[in-house]
C-alpha cells in the first residue's frame, strides 16, 4: 500500500497527478521462448535483441496431395428453367459439382414427379440419372411480372369506355404494359398501333366503307396519352374489383394516385425539363448562383428572426421583485401548487407562439404577488404543456405530472433570482424546442395515424355525450329548432352509429344547422324591426303628405303612392328649382336602388343606417334561405 | 495469402449470376465476324467477313490464311455495308466454318464413324476448308447437326429487318439444329459489356457508325442513329488525302511487292513489283490496299482532341507544330505526316471538314457527323431519360480507338448538353471495344437469369420463325 493507492482510494487528487502511473510490472520484452541447452545460451549472447535464429528445413516444400482428399467430381447436369413456363422442354445442361453419390436419387424421390420416378424404376441404374427430371434452375425464382389490369368485355363496356380510344387500341396498351413492364419510355417507343381497317367481318353493311379504304391514320400518342389511358384503366378496374373505401392503404394512395394523374402537368413538367436541358452554361450558372443567394437571403432572415423573437422574450420577461415569503413553507408552496394547477386547468389551451412573448399565465386570475412569484415554474410548465398539447396529450400530462413535484423544490432555494435564471434558461429551451418539432403534412398525418383533439376529460367518455353536451347548451327552444332541422333531414338526434367520422360529420352539421337557427332567428328579429320602421315611416308619411299637400299637388300624389325611390326620382326631377344639394341626394337614393322617401338631408343620413341594416338583413335573409335549401 | 483464388471447390459458382451452358455467342461485322463460347473475356475466333471466292472451281475459302494472290479470285463480303447479312449462302457457310470448324464445337460422330471409318477422312487443309458439294451424304448429316448441344446467341444491327431475323433463326434451327437460340442487338450487348443496362451507345464500326440508346437492357427503336462514318468510310478520306497531296501518294499494297530499298521521305519508291501471271482481281486488290490504309489508321491518324473544331481559328497552325509521325507504305515510300493526320478524321465531326468524296456515298451530312447523329437520337426520345443516358455514354467500336477520339467526344458532348453531366464509358482494353457487342453477347449467354429468355427448338417448331420477332423485342 503506497500513498498513492490511498489518494487512490480516496478520490483525492494526486500530488503529481500528471505523471502517469507506472505499471506495476513492465513486460520488457516479449515472452522468450523456451529454449535449451546450447541454443538458450546463443539466445542469450544477443541480450535483449535477440538473434533470429531460422530453424533449419531439410525439404522444400509440403507434399501438396499427401492430405489431400480425393479430386472433386463434376459432372454435367441437366436442368430446366420453370421461369421459361414451357414445361421444360429446354433442357440445358451445366456443370456442377457432384454431390455424394446417394445424394441424387434422394433429391429425385423428394421433388421427381411420378412419371419420371416410372421411367427411372424400368431403365438400368445407369440410365436412370438421366431419364431423371432434371432439377429446376436456381435463377427460376428471379423471374417477377408486373400486374397488368384485365376486363372483360363487359367490363369495358360498362366502365372503360372512352371517345378516344378504341377497346383494341387499349388492348394493345395492355400488351405492351406487360410486356415492357410498365416501362413507359419503351412502351412509348414501341408503341405502333395501327387500327384494323373497319368493316373486316361485316362486309354487307361496311361494303363502301371498305371501298373507300379509309385506312385511319395511326394516331400519335403522347406518352402521357398512354399513361393517362393505362392509369385510367388500372384505377377504374382496382375500383372494381375493390370499391374504394375497402382498400388498404397503399392500395388507396396507388389509386388516388392513378385517379390523380394529369396528363397536362406532366406535359408541362417535360416541358420544363426540356427547356432545363437546352440551356447554357452561363444560364446554368446564373440559376445557380441565384439559389445560392436565395439560400442565404432565407438563413439570414431566419438569423434575424431568431435574434429578434430572443430579444422579444427578453423583453416581456417580468420581473420578480415581490415578497416571496409566503411561499417559503410548505404549507404555502402546497397553495401555490393548487393554484397553479387550477389556472393550468382553466387556461385556453393555445399555443404560444415563439414571437409572441407573453405567457398566458400573466392573464390568469392568480393574484398578482403569486403570479409574480410563480411565474417561472408556471411559466415553464405552461410552456411544456402548451408546447404539447398540440400534438400529444399524454405527453403533456406526464410532463406536467413529472414536473409539478419539482416545483416546490425550486423556489426554496436561496436566491430567488438564482431559480429565476434557471427557469429562464429552460423557457428558453422549452422556446426553441418548439421549432424543432416538426409540423406534418397532411399526408404524413395520414400515413402514422397521427389526429389532433381537443383535451379529454378523464375516464372514459361516450361520443354521443359530446353531441348531448352540444345540446344542453342551448335553450330550450333553441334545441326544439335544432331538432326541427334535423327531423326535416331525416336525422336522428342522436346517433345511430357514432364512429368518429360520423361524429365528426354531425358536428359539422349541427354547426350549420345551429348558424342556420340563429340566422333565422336574427332575420325574424330584423323583421320586426323592418315592420316598425315601415309603420313609422307610414306614419311619417302621412304626417308629410298633409304638410305636402300645401306644397303642391304633384307631390302629394307621388308620397300618397308610397312609393319611396319613384318619389325621390320624381322630386328630383320635379323640383328644379329646389336646392342643389337634395338633387344631388336624390340621384344618390336613386342609384342606392332601395326604398327612400324624399326628406331633408338630415333624416337622410339617418335613414343610412338604417337602410345598410335592412341590406343586411335582406342578405341574410337570402343566404339564411340558401341554407334551408 | 488471401489474395490467393480460391480453388474451384470452395469458389462459389453462382455469386455472380453465371450459369455456364456452354452457350456460343456469334458477332457478324462488316469487317469481322466473331464466335466464341460464352463467359469467356474474348472471342476464340474472329475471321474477316471478307472471303474468297475462286470463280474457276466456284468455291469458297474463309479465313486469313486462304487471302493469298491466285488466279480466278474474288473476295466478297456476305454483309453489306449496314452490317446486314446480304448472302445469306455465303453467311451459312462462313459461320459454320467459324463455329464447327474453327471453334471445334465437339459433335457426336455418327455411327458409321465412330472409330471404324471405312475411308479415310480428308485432311484438313489448312485452313481453305471446301464447303463439301461432293461430300457423302454421312458427312452433310454430320454437318446439319454440328452444335445440338450448345445454345446460340447471335447479334444484329439494331435495325436488322424481321426477314433477315427469321432467316437467322431458321438457320440457326434447321441447319445446325442448335437447342435454343436469341438474338441480340449490338448495341444493348455494348451496354452490357460496360455494365450498363441503360446507355447511350455510339458504335463507330467498320462500316458504319450508330447510335442508340439503351433503356433497361432494350433498343429505344426511335432512337437508332446511323451513319457510314466508319472505318471504311475514314479509309476513302485517306484515298482522298493521299489524292490530294502533293506528291499523290500511291497506295500499293503488301503483296505486290517483291522487295524493297530504302528511301529518303518523300521520295519516290525504289522497289520491285511482283509480277503475277494471272489477273488479281480488283477486289482483291482493294481488299489488300484496304489493309495498308488500316495499318495507317492504326499507327497514324488522331483525332484533333478540341476544345473547339480543328477548322476552329488557330488550331490548324497549332497542329503543325505537333510532332509528325512518319508512314513508311509497303513499298517502301515513306512521308512525315503532320496536321493532315487530323484533319483525316475531322470530316467525322465537323462535315465542313470532310475531304471532297468522288463517290456520292463517300459525301456525309451535318446529321452523319457523330454529334449529329447524338443529337438526332437523344431529341427523339423522351425528356426524361435523356440525363441518364447522357451519363452513360458506351463508346464502342474499333474505329472509336482513334488516339483522342474520346476526349473529343467529350468536348463536343460537354458544349452540347453544358447543363447535365456527361459521363463516358470507354473501354481501355482494345480488344474490350473491338469485341464490345461480343462480351457483352457472352455476359449475357452466361447468366443464369438469361436462361428463360432462350427460344428453345420446341417453340420454334411450335411457332416457326416468326418467333423470332415476338420474342426478341
Amino acid at each position: 500500500m503506497t500513498s498513492r493507492d490511498v489518494h487512490d482510494v480516496l478520490n483525492l487528487p494526486s500530488d503529481h497527478s500528471g505523471a502517469p502511473r507506472p505499471s506495476k510490472k513492465q513486460k520488457t520484452s516479449a515472452p522468450r521462448p523456451n529454449l535449451k541447452g546450447l541454443a538458450r545460451e546463443v539466445q542469450n549472447l544477443g541480450g535483449d535483441n535477440p538473434i533470429a535464429i531460422v530453424p533449419e528445413v531439410n525439404f522444400f516444400k509440403k507434399r501438396r496431395f499427401a492430405t489431400r482428399k480425393p479430386v472433386a467430381k463434376w459432372e454435367l447436369k441437366a436442368f430446366t428453367n420453370s421461369a421459361r413456363g414451357d414445361d421444360g422442354a429446354l433442357v440445358l445442361r451445366h456443370w456442377k459439382r457432384r454431390t455424394d453419390d446417394g445424394a441424387p436419387p434422394v433429391e429425385g424421390a423428394q421433388d421427381g414427379d411420378g412419371q419420371q420416378q416410372r421411367g427411372g424404376g424400368e431403365g438400368t441404374p445407369a440410365s436412370e440419372k438421366r431419364e431423371e427430371k432434371p432439377e429446376d434452375s436456381a435463377f427460376a425464382k428471379y423471374n417477377v411480372k408486373v400486374v397488368v389490369p384485365h376486363y372483360t368485355e363487359d367490363q369495358y363496356h360498362s366502365n372503360l369506355q372512352n371517345n378516344d380510344w378504341t377497346k383494341e387500341e387499349t388492348d394493345y396498351l395492355l400488351e405492351l404494359a406487360k410486356d415492357f413492364d410498365l416501362r413507359w419510355t419503351l412502351i412509348w417507343d414501341r408503341y405502333d398501333f395501327t387500327p384494323k381497317p373497319p368493316g373486316g367481318g361485316g362486309d354487307a353493311a361496311n361494303g363502301e366503307d371498305t371501298h373507300t379504304a379509309v385506312v385511319p391514320a395511326p394516331k400519335q400518342r403522347s406518352m402521357e396519352d398512354l399513361k393517362a389511358r393505362y392509369y385510367e384503366v388500372a384505377a377504374k378496374m382496382m375500383a372494381v374489383q375493390k370499391p374504394a373505401q375497402y382498400m388498404t392503404r397503399p392500395e388507396f394512395e396507388l389509386y388516388e394516385m392513378m385517379q390523380n394523374f394529369d396528363p397536362e402537368q406532366e406535359r408541362k413538367r417535360k416541358q420544363f425539363a426540356l427547356n432545363t436541358l437546352s440551356r447554357s452554361k452561363d444560364e446554368a450558372r446564373e440559376e445557380e448562383s441565384l439559389l445560392l443567394e436565395v439560400k442565404r437571403i432565407l438563413a439570414r432572415t431566419e438569423r434575424f428572426n431568431e435574434e429578434r423573437r430572443e430579444l422579444y422574450n427578453r423583453l416581456d420577461y417580468p420581473a420578480t421583485d415581490s415578497d416571496i415569503n409566503s411561499f417559503k413553507t410548505s404549507a404555502g408552496l402546497q397553495n401555490l401548487l393548487q393554484t397553479l394547477m387550477s389556472t393550468d386547468k382553466n387556461k385556453k389551451r393555445k399555443s404560444i407562439m415563439p414571437g409572441e412573448g407573453v405567457s398566458p399565465s400573466n392573464n390568469s386570475g392568480v393574484p398578482n404577488s403569486a403570479v409574480s412569484e410563480t411565474n417561472p415554474a408556471n411559466r415553464r410548465e405552461s410552456i411544456a404543456a402548451s408546447a404539447t398539447s398540440n400534438n400529444h396529450h399524454h405527453h403533456a400530462r406526464r410532463d406536467s405530472d413529472a414536473r409539478t413535484p419539482a416545483t416546490p423544490a425550486d423556489p426554496t432555494p436561496t436566491s430567488a433570482a438564482a431559480a429565476a435564471a434557471a427557469a429562464n434558461k429552460k423557457k428558453g429551451g422549452g422556446a426553441q424546442q418548439q421549432p424543432e418539432r416538426r409540423k406534418l403534412t397532411q399526408q404524413e398525418e395520414q400515413v402514422y395515424g397521427v389526429s389532433y383533439h381537443e383535451r379529454l376529460g378523464s375516464g372514459p367518455t361516450f361520443r354521443y355525450e359530446k353531441i348531448n353536451k352540444l345540446y344542453s347548451h342551448k335553450s330550450g327552444q333553441q334545441q326544439l329548432r335544432i331538432t326541427n332541422a334535423l327531423s326535416e333531414l331525416d336525422l336522428p338526434p342522436r346517433l345511430v352509429m357514432p364512429t368518429a367520422a360520423v361524429t365528426a360529420q354531425f358536428e359539422v352539421l349541427w354547426g350549420a344547422v345551429t348558424a342556420l337557427v340563429d340566422l333565422r332567428k336574427m332575420s325574424d328579429r330584423l323583421d320586426g324591426e323592418i315592420k316598425i320602421e315601415e309603420a313609422k315611416k307610414a306614419e311619417r308619411d302621412r304626417a308629410k303628405g298633409i304638410a305636402a299637400e300645401k306644397e303642391g299637388e304633384k307631390e302629394k300624389g307621388e308620397g300618397g303612392a308610397g312609393d319611396g325611390a319613384a318619389a325621390a326620382a320624381a322630386a328630383a326631377a320635379g323640383e328644379g328649382e329646389k336646392a342643389g344639394e337634395k338633387t344631388g341626394e336624390g340621384g344618390q337614393t336613386k342609384e342606392d336602388g332601395e326604398k327612400k322617401r324624399p326628406g331633408s338631408s338630415g333624416s337622410l343620413t339617418a335613414t343610412g343606417h338604417k337602410r345598410s341594416a335592412s341590406v343586411l338583413s335582406a342578405a341574410s335573409d337570402k343566404s339564411s334561405k340558401r341554407q334551408k335549401k | 495469402m488471401a489474395q490467393q483464388p480460391l480453388p474451384s471447390s470452395v469458389q462459389p459458382t453462382d455469386v455472380y449470376g453465371g450459369d455456364e451452358v456452354s452457350a456460343i455467342v456469334l458477332d457478324p461485322g462488316y469487317i469481322n465476324t466473331r464466335a466464341g463460347f460464352a463467359g469467356e473475356e474474348m472471342p476464340k475466333q474472329v475471321l474477316p467477313s471478307f472471303y474468297g471466292h475462286i470463280t474457276s472451281s466456284n468455291r469458297d475459302v474463309f479465313g486469313d490464311q486462304a487471302m493469298y494472290p491466285r488466279a480466278d479470285f474474288e473476295i466478297r463480303n456476305y454483309m453489306n455495308r449496314d452490317s446486314v447479312v446480304e448472302d445469306w449462302d455465303a453467311a451459312t457457310k462462313i459461320w459454320e466454318h467459324a463455329l464447327v470448324n474453327r471453334l471445334g464445337i465437339p459433335r457426336p460422330t455418327p455411327p458409321s464413324k465412330n472409330g471404324l471409318n471405312n475411308k479415310p477422312k480428308p485432311a484438313a487443309e489448312g485452313e481453305d476448308v471446301e464447303m463439301a458439294d461432293e461430300a457423302d451424304l454421312d458427312e452433310t448429316e454430320n454437318y446439319e447437326k454440328p452444335m445440338a448441344e450448345n445454345p446460340l446467341l447471335m447479334t444484329e444491327a439494331a435495325w436488322n429487318s424481321p426477314k433477315q431475323r427469321e432467316k437467322a433463326i431458321e438457320i440457326c434451327m434447321e441447319n445446325w439444329a442448335c437447342p435454343a437460340f436469341w438474338l441480340s442487338k449490338t448495341p444493348v450487348l455494348a451496354a452490357f459489356a460496360a455494365g450498363k443496362a441503360t446507355a447511350l451507345v455510339l458504335d463507330v464500326g467498320g462500316s458504319n457508325t450508330s447510335v442508340t440508346a439503351i433503356f433497361d437492357g432494350m433498343v429505344l427503336k426511335r432512337s437508332v442513329q446511323r451513319s457510314p462514318v466508319g472505318g471504311v468510310w475514314l479509309s476513302s478520306q485517306i484515298r482522298s488525302l493521299f489524292e490530294a497531296s502533293e506528291p499523290k501518294v500511291e497506295v500499293v499494297p503488301t503483296f505486290m511487292v517483291e522487295n524493297k530499298k530504302p528511301v529518303e521521305a518523300g521520295q519516290p519508291a525504289d522497289a520491285r513489283l511482283k509480277t503475277f501471271d494471272f489477273q488479281i482481281s480488283p477486289s482483291f486488290r482493294a481488299y489488300e490496299e484496304e489493309r495498308v490504309l488500316k495499318e495507317f489508321k492504326e499507327s497514324v491518324v488522331e483525332v484533333w482532341r478540341g476544345p473547339g473544331r480543328y477548322l476552329a481559328p488557330g488550331n490548324e497552325d497549332y497542329a503543325k507544330n505537333l510532332p509528325g509521325r512518319v508512314f513508311e507504305m509497303p513499298d517502301g515510300s515513306n512521308q512525315m505526316w503532320r496536321e493532315q493526320r487530323f484533319k483525316v478524321a475531322e470530316g467525322m465531326w465537323d462535315d465542313n471538314a470532310a475531304f471532297p468524296s468522288a463517290t456520292e456515298e463517300g459525301k456525309i451530312t451535318k446529321a452523319q457527323t457523330v454529334p449529329g447523329l447524338i443529337k438526332a437520337a437523344l431529341d427523339s426520345i423522351d425528356v426524361d431519360v435523356r440525363p441518364a443516358l447522357l451519363a452513360n455514354v458506351v463508346v464502342t467500336g474499333s474505329t472509336s480507338l482513334l488516339p483522342g477520339f474520346t476526349d473529343r467526344l467529350n468536348h463536343e458532348l460537354t458544349a452540347m448538353f453544358p447543363s447535365v453531366k456527361v459521363k463516358l464509358h470507354a473501354a481501355g482494353l482494345s480488344s474490350e471495344r473491338r469485341f464490345g457487342a461480343w462480351i457483352g453477347g457472352s455476359i449475357l449467354g452466361s447468366l443464369g437469369t438469361f436462361h428463360q429468355m432462350w427460344i428453345s427448338r420446341k417453340e420454334y417448331e411450335e411457332n416457326g420463325p416468326g418467333i423470332v420477332e415476338k420474342r426478341c423485342k
